[in-house]
């Protein structure tokens, strides 16, 4: 009996699971952009622009940029990003980095009026996975007045096997860390669709499909 | 003469049965086995719903398990098989740009499943004796714990086995060996799928049968007509439909006559929705015979 004793209480000692580490490959390469380009900057009229900065995991960061137009005399632009057309003529506006590694750079002419980039106003890709799970799918993903929509075409399928499976807007193809969770997957096979609140068009570059209790990835969709 | 060596093994088997955790042979009343046993399987990969590998947050469940049997009578035997402490944990995701933890690791510690069952020995001296086993698996193990409720110690449902088993024993050599079976089906609630089971295992005693050795089969085809996998939280051992068909080895050693330490390993080779990794078990056993 005082072996039985001594071996059991080895037992407890010896065998504890202790929580460790996994991980993932997210990183991307950080990107700057500007978020409301224009064509035309009205004559004597300002526009402010905006950008936005992803880091090297695709997460949303507020960072100091310097903004450069290559002729002044054509459109002025101060460091917080205001141009003012001051003559006729075509100039390139670019915003960098402190550091000049990242940028982003648009045309912009001097006309009559301002006119902004004509975005499209829909997106088409396809839903593929990324492991042995069926899924696949083509999709659209829409702004329209009254919302965002992500349309999943009739030749959609996927597993009705995986607990907790959910779809998220990401700018990161490998990680769901400050992505956008659009739903829970509960439609396995034909067209449905989701109707996404408080998100534009191009706010996100990744359509990603996960399982939350397995914590892996799924399945993806680039959003070109 | 042939007829007195089987029965002779056969008894030995009733003795050393336990060894291998059930077969078809009565306990004998008044005779006890207790075994205190280390379970645990670490897995970053599982077999998906149509049996390839896909990988998962690296999970672990550790058991620290009771197994009991109490002979009621020479053919009635009580059978005692719970988790007493179990323990499951996953990983932190730690981003490999920044090391930053993504999503925290959690664990999960209670009291794990437990199975009570009743055991019939139709015919103990037989040269092939039968068994008619009931099982009820009660579901004392948590099904959802963790901030994500993905955490298990257990399927939260109640499990209603009924078990066929049969068995013999031989020599090999001057080894006493046997081996044994079973078919057995689990009716299951809450919504998973029932499950047929069966499993063989051979077993050969070494060194004036002090040391045993045992290999074995054990595998659960699911019936797959309960809910699917997208309806339940369920997450490595205790999804629903699972499936899997194991190969393990196992070695008991008498240190004294009635105390034993045991260790043994089994592996899927092939499987759904479940696990694919090794499990490890480390025990000590007290047989008063």
């Amino acid at each position: 009996m005082k072996n039985f004793i001594f071996f059991s209480t080895l037992l407890f000692i010896l065998f504890t699971g202790c929580i460790e580490d996994d991980f993932i490959e997210d990183f991307v390469e950080p990107e700057i952009s500007i978020t409301n380009a224009i064509d035309t900057l009205g004559l004597d009229t300002e526009y402010q622009f905006n950008t936005r900065f992803l880091n090297n995991t695709g997460q949303q960061e507020s960072v100091e940029v310097v903004w450069e137009s290559s002729d002044p005399t054509v459109i002025s632009i101060t460091q917080s990003g205001l141009a003012t057309a001051h003559s006729a003529g075509t100039v390139v506006i670019a915003v960098n980095t402190v550091d000049q590694s990242i940028s982003d750079a648009i045309e912009v002419t001097v006309g009559e009026e301002t006119v902004e980039v004509e975005e499209p106003a829909s997106i088409t890709g396809s839903i593929m996975t990324t492991t042995f799970y069926d899924l696949e799918g083509t999709f659209t993903l829409s702004e329209t007045d009254t919302g965002l929509f992500l349309d999943i075409a009739d030749d959609y399928v996927t597993t009705s096997a995986l607990p907790g499976f959910y779809v998220y807007l990401s700018n990161n193809r490998n990680s769901i860390s400050g992505a956008f969770e659009i739903g829970e997957v509960t439609v396995f096979r034909g067209a449905h669709s989701y109707e996404i609140d408080g998100v534009s068009l191009n706010d996100y570059n990744f359509i990603v499909y996960y399982c939350k209790p397995f914590n892996v990835k799924v399945g993806e969709a680039v959003l070109n | 003469m042939k007829h007195k060596l089987i029965l002779s093994i056969a008894l030995a088997l009733v003795l050393q049965g336990s060894l291998q955790a059930g077969g078809p042979w009565a306990k004998g009343k008044g005779k006890t086995y207790i075994k205190l046993s280390e379970w645990w399987t670490v897995f970053d990969t599982h077999y998906n719903d149509i049996g390839l590998l896909d990988p998962n947050v690296t999970t672990g469940i550790y058991n620290t398990s009771l197994y009991a049997e109490l002979g009621l009578s020479n053919k009635f035997t009580a059978t005692f098989n719970g988790a007493l402490f179990s323990r499951n944990f996953m990983n932190n995701i730690r981003s490999g740009t920044t090391n930053d933890i993504l999503i925290q690791g959690e664990a999960l510690n209670s009291l794990g499943d437990i199975d009570i069952g009743l055991k019939y020995t139709f015919n103990q001296e037989a040269r092939i004796p039968v068994a008619l086993s009931v099982v009820l698996g009660l579901p004392t193990g948590i099904a959802g714990g963790g901030t994500q409720g993905n955490l298990q110690t257990g399927d939260g449902e109640f499990n209603q086995i009924v078990q066929l088993d049969f068995g013999s024993g031989f020599k090999v050599g001057n080894s006493d060996a046997y081996f044994a079976g079973y078919v057995g089906i689990n009716n299951r609630t809450q919504g998973f799928s029932e499950e047929f089971r069966y499993g063989l295992e051979y077993g050969v005693g070494l060194a004036n049968s002090k040391l045993w050795l045992t290999g074995k089969l054990t595998a659960v085809e699911s019936f797959k007509n309960g809910d699917t996998g997208s309806s339940v939280t369920s997450t490595s051992i205790f999804a629903n439909n699972s499936e899997f068909l194991a190969l393990g080895l196992e070695a008991n050693y008498y240190v004294t006559k009635t105390v034993g330490i045991s260790a043994g390993f089994a592996s899927a080779v092939r499987g759904e929705i479940i696990a694919a990794a090794p499990s490890y078990s480390v025990g000590v056993f007290l047989d008063i015979k």
